[in-house]
């Protein structure tokens, strides 16, 4: 069975919300060791009654599967999967802190309701009376992609012929201080191209990114996705080019049909020590984009969007791909993605 | 009473969001609830609280709650009648 | 699609056990394990009742002997053991294995501590290891060897139910052989707090369809369960506890936290078991049902009931009275619970009711019942977020 990417949208650090937008006025160093997102008119999106108790993360998760629903032109879909890493870290944040602050008393109910994980599915189902299949996935940087597996496996077991995948992460200001005084997020004054760091530490981001699949293609189609693949840790990049090798066997290609890898590079030297490695024994074109989004633990959902994007329109943005002769007829793309060398995934997206 | 009831719309705009309404467009009399603000479960658990906070007064059972946030007007009276 | 789901093994850390034989025991002796609170450290210590596990941190640390690990993980981890030993796995690379857990909370009983500390420079310790959903999964996953599948859901109070239910798919899907599947969830000051605020927490002993309820008293522990296909069982020749053969997720759609006065999503999660199992209502001989013991569960899931089943609604009970409320790991523990039924004849009550329910017709089972035979037992576990999710049991 074939499965499509029939509409998505994406909110990032840049103007991703803008369906005409292409990373078209950036350069490729990074700007900041912090790359908050880019954020749309949100009541363009969710009814003002929904949006008054909604924090960040809720109001960039569900206004993005609204847009993702809007791209792919349906009001409805039969089942809604949603994965996030961290989950609603302001709500955790606002009601943890008033209660330790007030050895437990005035507490209110709003900031606990939403600091549940599946808070963001919930209000997608609640906005658009989505009665159908509803599950979130919490597995740190896999779990966008187990979301997306079991979005596929609906699709093949008939339960669902469309459905809404997505993830969300926001970074709070104290989830920052804790990952900045843990030594995982880069240091100011060591920014360095991700591709070609010598300096510890990535740089943070946030976003959203939804997808409308289906096993039918659609005028609004993008891309179709062949393959999918969570990969708990590896000992070495030989393991990894192993699966990876693997992986493509089992979805039919050959490395040399592969247009283009889009690599999980963090700009961290040491946990980008493996996929570096990898990413020279493919010997394919590479490109990077958390320079673009940052590192969060459903990153690849901005990779995602950006691979279907590259697919449909076969242009591959500058920012993303510095000093190459522009790429002609891009077919595969295959994503590497890892979170300081844990939990690697594996995603490949091809034109229709 | 004006006071009061001046000083509980900036605290209900304030604990609910309701960032889109000013003060002077909420009628004292009008419902709370339903029609009128369209408040729900979660707003009337809110309130509990900001009697407590602000004000002093515990509503032991939720069940009393529809009474006294019937409206503006009703919060105050509950309010002068119970503050100690 | 053809291939069978079984339960070959179960293991359960709750308020009424630190193992399968030990929750037998308390449910078959009508012993509720909700106490005043003992071990958590709250300023609410004596204005509610809770069902904890009766093992300190340093007791579990010991017990488990597998270093210094949080009270999360200590948990999952004995029960994944007991349910692991019950159904004689050891290899995990003989057959493609997987491990799907569920938690609410996961390491906030750890967070809470340190956090203000944290902000305030007085400590360094870096919490947020042990904070996430997915580190204790991967923790226990690791402890065991198991890598083929490893995930973590969250979908509030029925999570370990949508945890089992994506374990069973997977084996029909034949992406995996077995699968152990479950549920985790300490108790904490931020969810004790947290339902403290929505006024739904009984500070006395909840009483689950009764009229005059409540709400609920919160419990915590964890519960896992080996799923096995087929092929698996037949190879080994294993001993079969009850067969997997329905589950449904549906959403009510209605509110953030409080479920639609006709149930909705409830009674769609049913009819999806049903037509998974491929049964009609009434062959179902039992229900454990979520019955947290809030005047809003219990009254929709009632008219649930009442709405499928008809004039025929079978047995039913909450046994949250005996384990409290143990939220992600409760559709796990319940479903231990309703092996338990399945395997010894039994229906286990529904505690400390007394007076009928006046928005429903029926009436849950409130002493215990021997030498019932239970062909088919049904378990139903909701949540905030619309989460609705229902499983159906046979017996082999």
């Amino acid at each position: 069975m074939e499965i499509y990417i029939n509409g998505m949208a994406c909110i990032s650090h840049h103007n991703t919300i803008d369906e005409n937008y292409f990373f078209e006025d950036i350069g490729s160093v990074p700007l900041s060791n912090q790359l908050t997102a880019t954020e749309p008119n949100y009541k363009d999106h969710i009814p003002a009654n929904l949006i008054r108790r909604m924090s960040h993360i809720v109001k960039m998760g569900v206004s993005t599967g609204m847009m993702s629903l809007k791209s792919a032109g349906i009001e409805k879909v039969d089942a809604i999967v949603t994965g996030t890493g961290m989950g609603c870290c302001e709500d955790t944040d606002k009601f943890l802190r008033t209660l330790l602050d007030n050895d437990e008393r005035f507490l209110t109910p709003t900031s606990f309701i939403q600091s549940t994980h599946n808070t963001v599915a919930g209000q997608i189902a609640l906005q658009i009376k989505c009665h159908g299949y509803n599950f979130t996935y919490v597995h740190q940087n896999l779990s966008f992609e187990y979301a997306l597996l079991d979005a596929m496996m609906l699709l093949k077991e008939e339960e669902a012929s469309t459905v809404l995948v997505g993830a969300v992460d926001e970074i709070t200001p104290s989830m920052f201080e804790l990952f900045y005084r843990g030594g995982h997020i880069k240091k100011l004054e060591e920014l360095q191209p991700i591709w070609n760091s010598t300096t510890k530490g990535y740089l943070v981001g946030e976003g959203a990114g939804f997808f409308n699949i289906s096993a039918n293609i659609t005028p609004s189609t993008y891309a179709k996705i062949k393959g999918v693949k969570c990969i708990q840790g590896i000992t070495d990049s030989s393991e990894l080019e192993n699966i990876v090798n693997f992986f493509l066997l089992e979805i039919g290609l050959k490395k040399d049909q592969i247009s283009l890898v889009l690599s999980g590079n963090s700009g961290d030297v040491v946990t980008d020590n493996k996929i570096s490695e990898f990413n020279k024994a493919i010997n394919q074109p590479i490109a990077y984009f958390k320079h673009l989004c940052g590192e969060y633990f459903t990153s690849s959902t901005f990779a995602l969007w950006l691979a279907a994007n590259i697919i449909k329109r076969q242009t591959v943005p500058l920012a993303i791909f510095p000093n190459h002769e522009p790429l002609s007829n891009i077919q595969n793309l295959l994503i590497v993605n890892h979170h300081e060398d844990h939990q690697y995934s594996l995603m490949c997206v091809s034109k229709c | 009473m004006d006071a009061l009831i001046d000083k509980l719309k900036g605290e209900i705009i304030e604990q609910l969001n309701l960032e889109d309404l000013k003060k002077e467009d909420i009628d004292a009399n009008a419902p709370l609830f339903g029609e009128g603000l369209g408040l729900d479960s979660i707003d009337a658990l809110e309130l509990i609280v900001l009697l407590e906070k602000n004000y002093g007064i515990k509503i032991q059972d939720p069940k009393d709650a529809k009474a006294i946030f019937t409206s503006i007007q009703t919060m105050a009276d509950y309010i002068k009648a119970n503050q100690k | 699609m053809a291939n069978k789901v079984f339960v070959t093994g179960m293991g359960i850390m709750s308020a009424i056990g630190n193992s399968v034989e030990e929750t037998l025991y308390s449910l078959s002796n009508n012993k509720s394990g909700i106490e005043k609170i003992r071990y958590l450290e709250t300023s609410h210590k004596d204005n509610f009742v809770v069902g904890e596990v009766k093992l300190s941190n340093t007791e579990l640390i010991e017990r488990a002997g597998i270093g210094n690990y949080n009270r999360t993980t200590l948990l999952g981890y004995l029960a994944v053991k007991e349910a692991l030993k019950m159904a004689s796995i050891t290899d995990m690379k003989e057959a493609r294995t997987g491990f799907i857990s569920s938690t609410t909370v996961a390491g906030m009983c750890h967070t809470e501590l340190l956090y203000k500390g944290f902000f305030e420079g007085k400590n360094n310790q870096n919490f947020i290891d042990y904070h996430l959903n997915g580190v204790s999964t991967n923790d226990i996953a690791g402890l065991f060897g198991i890598s083929d599948y490893v995930t973590s859901i969250s979908t509030a109070c029925s999570s370990a139910a949508n945890a089992m239910m994506l374990g069973a798919r997977l084996i029909k899907n034949n992406i995996l052989d077995r699968v152990i599947v479950g549920g985790v969830d300490p108790l904490s000051k931020f969810t004790l707090n947290g339902f403290n605020t929505l006024m739904i927490l009984d500070s006395e002993w909840s009483r689950p369809f009764d009229e005059n309820r409540k709400g609920l008293n919160l419990g915590e522990g964890a519960a896992f369960l080996v799923l096995e296909s087929e092929k698996c069982v037949k190879e080994k020749n294993k001993n079969i506890l009850a067969q997997l053969i329905g589950y449904g997720n549906a959403n009510d759609a209605f509110h953030q936290t409080a479920s639609s006065a006709e149930g909705y999503g409830a009674l769609l999660a049913m009819q999806k078991a049903f037509k998974v199992a491929g049964i009609t209502p009434d062959k179902i001989d039992y229900i454990n049902a979520h019955g947290t013991g809030t005047p809003n569960n219990d009254a929709s899931e009632g008219i649930a009931m009442q709405t499928i089943f008809g004039n025929h609604v079978p047995k039913f009970s909450s046994t949250k009275a005996f384990t409290g409320h143990t939220l992600a790991a409760a559709a796990a523990v319940e479903a231990v619970i309703s092996v338990l039924a399945i395997q010894n004849r039994m229906i286990f009550p529904c505690l400390n009711r007394k007076e009928q329910m006046k928005d429903l017709t029926i009436t849950p089972v409130d002493t215990l019942e021997k030498n019932v035979s239970l062909d088919y037992v049904m378990s139903n576990s909701f949540g905030f977020g619309g989460n609705c999710s229902s499983l159906i049991f046979a017996k082999n």
